[in-house]
């Protein structure tokens, strides 16, 4: 009979305890993430993803990494490269021709293009690619070429060649026929990992929200020097991609919050990289015009000079992230660099309100977390405004709402936005500024170069003067890797068909 | 018995009707829906239009209300709004990794809040039950992505031992993979283990005064064979206070599923809710409701089977009679 023994309890405890020790030990043993073979490259890159609901079928998947991995797995038609004199440069095209009055471009595939099954690419191909973002119901990044383009009236000139008339005249159709579209076979509705493609890798395995196993397409024209295996890893939490690159599971993470990119760049071990210009997107402040005090041209004025540009860029992204001078496009061909940087002056933007009697007035400026670093600026600028005595509050909304109800974005007096790199004039939504919306028709329509230039510095230069939005910076995705790495583009979404991984 | 089973099966049932309402109609609330977030800030009116067209959010709430339970009935949870896999299918494959690792937590959990409840409830009062409370009160304290970070700092990067994040190779299931669950599992497992210790140990405190333990004692029993004989059982509707810790750890697994990059559908909810996908809200919310109300019920009736008090007195009488002979 003994008393109540601690010694028992000690022992059922001890049993749980070395239970769950011998679980850590068993598993410690075990290789932390899945590798390739010795003598092959596997890049392990991770990216956000979009949980299960990733898909291969890029037209409807919502996640930058199903873009990421259609990207390698069917042949762009080119990309956006302003330092081409085209401003793009070609992939499975090997040319586009303008015809002179703009109203029709004429696209060359690549020879000796195939596809996975044998067969060779056509211009059947490159015809059903160009309607199929419209035909498969495609979300509306997209059906940028259908917007500028008369596809029905597309023709096939011979086995290589396709003739597209335009909607109306345009000169920077190339532009948008580089931006998103990419080569499938002709009739395919379904992507599957069978699916033939002509891109860089082909597709070992894919599960959504996990991971996808690329291998490299040994048929494919470029020059073979990317790794052999690419796995794109899904994780959704920008702390847990950092995690994994920590802990060695990762080789590449993309999307890298300002605080982390910091950190990593001083760890000795990691490389933290940015898009550059023009692969930055606009972080911007609309003003509705809708809302009384921004009708006056004064008020849209002082509070963009109230702003102060640099503040955002030092201390919301440690320095990774180009100043803005509230117009769209930074680094695209028909950018105008020579407009004058507007500075952060508070007196001058005081002296406008007080003379356009709106000395004190309220704002709400609405924002959530949609790009890194929007609401840290929205705050930044809420204090900017009150230094300059409008009484300004921000309202930060959770992830994912700020575009939800798009209505309701659109009423808002004063809210945070941002757009992905594209061309100004392309992209313009009209509507606000009518004389705007002509030059940017003409900037886009007239025959001649210096004429198009000429009409776009214009339209560029009303919207410094008089318009809407305050674009503080431009905002890069910022990557991180491990310093074994090297190769990886930086276009609109990170390219690693041509990245370089050197052995531990 | 069978009365009490009937009644708690139609409890059940109808507070499930109530949910299944109360969660369309919250998620169909929210400000915004799919074809907003999907479109993206340069689609033009039209588009946008087409896209809510195509996913039927221009329909009547109570029509779809009425189409998504009757369709959910049959088996059918709709379709993703974000790229149009059915909910159905999403679910399967990621619900077993989610029960693996809550399972797996509760487990842990139930032996370590019994040893240490039967611990500090007999001793109430006594230095081990100051310290084993504080503890529990602590743990108690601290949020789950704290306890989870605190993980992460000293077993992947401090130690190295464990992955940082839950990577399972293609076609594997995480059960394969059990390095990937140790630090969730412990992540769930300490912000679950003090709720129940509490629990256990309040049950423990008043079994241990009742005239069956007192009997037991005054006839000679002592130690864990007391403990494991008399008290635990004494004890039993403690298990309700597991269940209710179970069902709170299959939606806290949301953090830790995150944190961790674990492939569950706390993970896959926290998504679908700031893409305003409502199809795979509504269906995983339903699962986990579903799941919650069951393991509810299940600790219900166990502990009204274990209960002695519901139990005939002869039982425990005689054992207490042969004692004493």
């Amino acid at each position: 009979m003994s008393e109540l023994s601690r010694r028992g309890f000690l022992g059922i405890g001890a049993v749980a305890a070395a239970g769950l020790s011998g679980l850590l030990t068993a598993c410690s043993a075990e290789p932390a993430a899945p590798s390739g073979g010795s003598a092959a490259t596997t890049l392990r890159a991770a990216f956000a993803g979009g949980g299960s609901a990733e898909t291969l079928n890029y037209f409807v998947g919502p996640s930058a990494l199903d873009f990421v991995r259609a990207r390698l797995v069917h042949a762009p038609l080119g990309a956006i490269d302003p330092a081409q004199p085209d401003g793009v440069s070609l992939g499975a095209l090997e040319s586009i021709d303008i015809d002179d009055d703009l109203t029709s471009y004429t696209l060359r595939l690549r020879e000796a293009l195939t596809f996975s099954d044998g067969s060779p690419v056509t211009s059947d191909d490159l015809l059903y690619s160009l309607r199929a973002p419209d035909e498969l119901q495609g979300l509306p990044f997209t059906r940028l070429v259908g917007r500028g383009f008369d596809l029905s009236a597309a023709k096939r000139l011979d086995a290589r060649t396709v003739r597209l008339p335009t909607a109306s005249p345009i000169a920077d159709g190339r532009l948008l026929l580089c931006q998103s579209m990419l080569v499938i076979k002709d009739g395919t509705t379904e992507f599957s990992p069978r699916t033939p493609s002509c891109g860089p890798y082909l597709i070992e395995g894919f599960e959504a929200g996990q991971q996808t196993v690329l291998r490299r397409n040994p048929d494919w024209f470029g020059d073979g020097n990317g790794p052999d295996e690419i796995h794109l890893l899904s994780i959704s939490d920008a702390e847990a991609r950092v995690n994994a690159l920590r802990g060695d599971a990762a080789d590449f993470v993309s999307g890298v919050s300002p605080y982390s990119a910091q950190s990593l760049a001083e760890e000795s071990g990691f490389e933290v990289s940015a898009g550059e210009a023009p692969y930055l997107s606009n972080l911007r402040f609309e003003m509705n015009l809708e809302h009384e005090p921004f009708r006056d041209e004064r008020v849209r004025r002082a509070f963009r000079l109230a702003v102060d540009r640099q503040a955002v860029v030092d201390t919301v992204y440690f320095g990774r992230a180009a100043i803005g001078n509230d117009v769209p496009a930074i680094g695209f061909p028909s950018y105008d660099s020579s407009l004058e940087q507007r500075l952060h002056d508070p007196d001058e933007a005081r002296r406008l309100l007080r003379a356009a009697g709106h000395d004190g007035m309220s704002v709400e400026l609405t924002a959530g977390p949609e790009l890194p670093g929007m609401v840290e600026t929205a705050t930044l600028i809420v204090e900017n405004l009150r230094e300059i005595g409008v009484r300004a509050t921000l309202v930060e909304l959770p992830a994912g709402q700020l575009y939800a109800d798009y209505e309701a974005y659109q009423q808002l007096p004063f809210a945070a936005g941002y757009n992905p790199p594209a061309p100004f004039e392309a992209n313009h939504t009209p509507g606000t500024f009518p004389e705007v919306d002509t030059l940017v028709a003409t900037a886009r329509s007239a025959p001649d170069a210096a004429q198009r230039t000429d009409a776009s510095h214009r339209a560029q230069q009303l919207l410094w003067e008089q318009g809407n939005q305050i674009i503080p910076v431009f905002v890069p995705t910022v990557d991180a890797h491990t310093d074994r790495l090297s190769g990886v583009r930086h276009l609109q979404f990170p390219d690693l068909s041509a990245a370089r991984l050197a052995s531990a | 018995m069978t009365h009490f089973l009937l009644v708690r099966v139609g409890t059940a049932l109808a507070t499930m009707a109530l949910l299944s309402a109360a969660l369309f109609l919250a998620t169909d609330a929210l400000p915004g829906d799919a074809a907003g977030t999907a479109a993206g800030a340069d689609a033009t009116a039209g588009e946008r239009a087409e896209l809510r067209e195509r996913l039927g959010l221009d329909r009547p709430v109570v029509e779809r209300y009425l189409a998504w339970l009757g369709d959910s009935l049959t088996g059918d949870l709709g379709r993703s709004a974000a790229a149009g896999r059915p909910v159905g299918e999403m679910l399967a494959s990621r619900f077993g990794s989610s029960v693996l690792l809550v399972a797996t937590a509760v487990a842990c959990i139930a032996v370590a809040a019994t040893v240490l409840g039967l611990l500090a409830g007999l001793r109430s009062g006594r230095p081990v039950d100051r310290l084993v409370s504080s503890g529990t009160v602590t743990l108690l304290a601290l949020p789950e992505f704290l306890l989870a970070t605190a993980l992460l700092a000293v077993f992947a990067h401090g130690a190295g031992l464990l992955p940082a994040v839950s990577l399972i190779p293609l076609g594997d299931s995480p059960w394969q993979h059990p390095q990937a669950l140790v630090l969730p599992v412990a992540s769930l497992f300490l912000a679950g283990v003090g709720i129940a210790t509490r629990l256990l140990r309040a049950a423990v405190a008043t079994a241990a005064e009742s005239p069956a333990v007192e009997q037991a004692r005054l006839s000679g029993e002592r130690g864990p064979r007391l403990a494991w004989s008399y008290v635990l059982p004494a004890a039993a509707p403690a298990v309700q206070g597991l269940a209710v810790t179970t069902a709170g750890l299959l939606g806290g697994s949301l953090v830790v599923e995150t944190l961790f990059n674990y492939p569950g559908v706390g993970s896959e909810l926290a998504r679908a809710v700031a893409y305003r996908d409502t199809a795979v809200v509504q269906g995983f919310g339903l699962a986990l409701a579903g799941t919650a109300l069951l393991v509810l019920l299940l600790g219900d009736l166990v502990s009204g089977l274990l209960d002695v008090r519901s139990r005939s007195a002869s039982a425990t009488g005689l054992r207490g009679e042969r004692r004493l002979r």
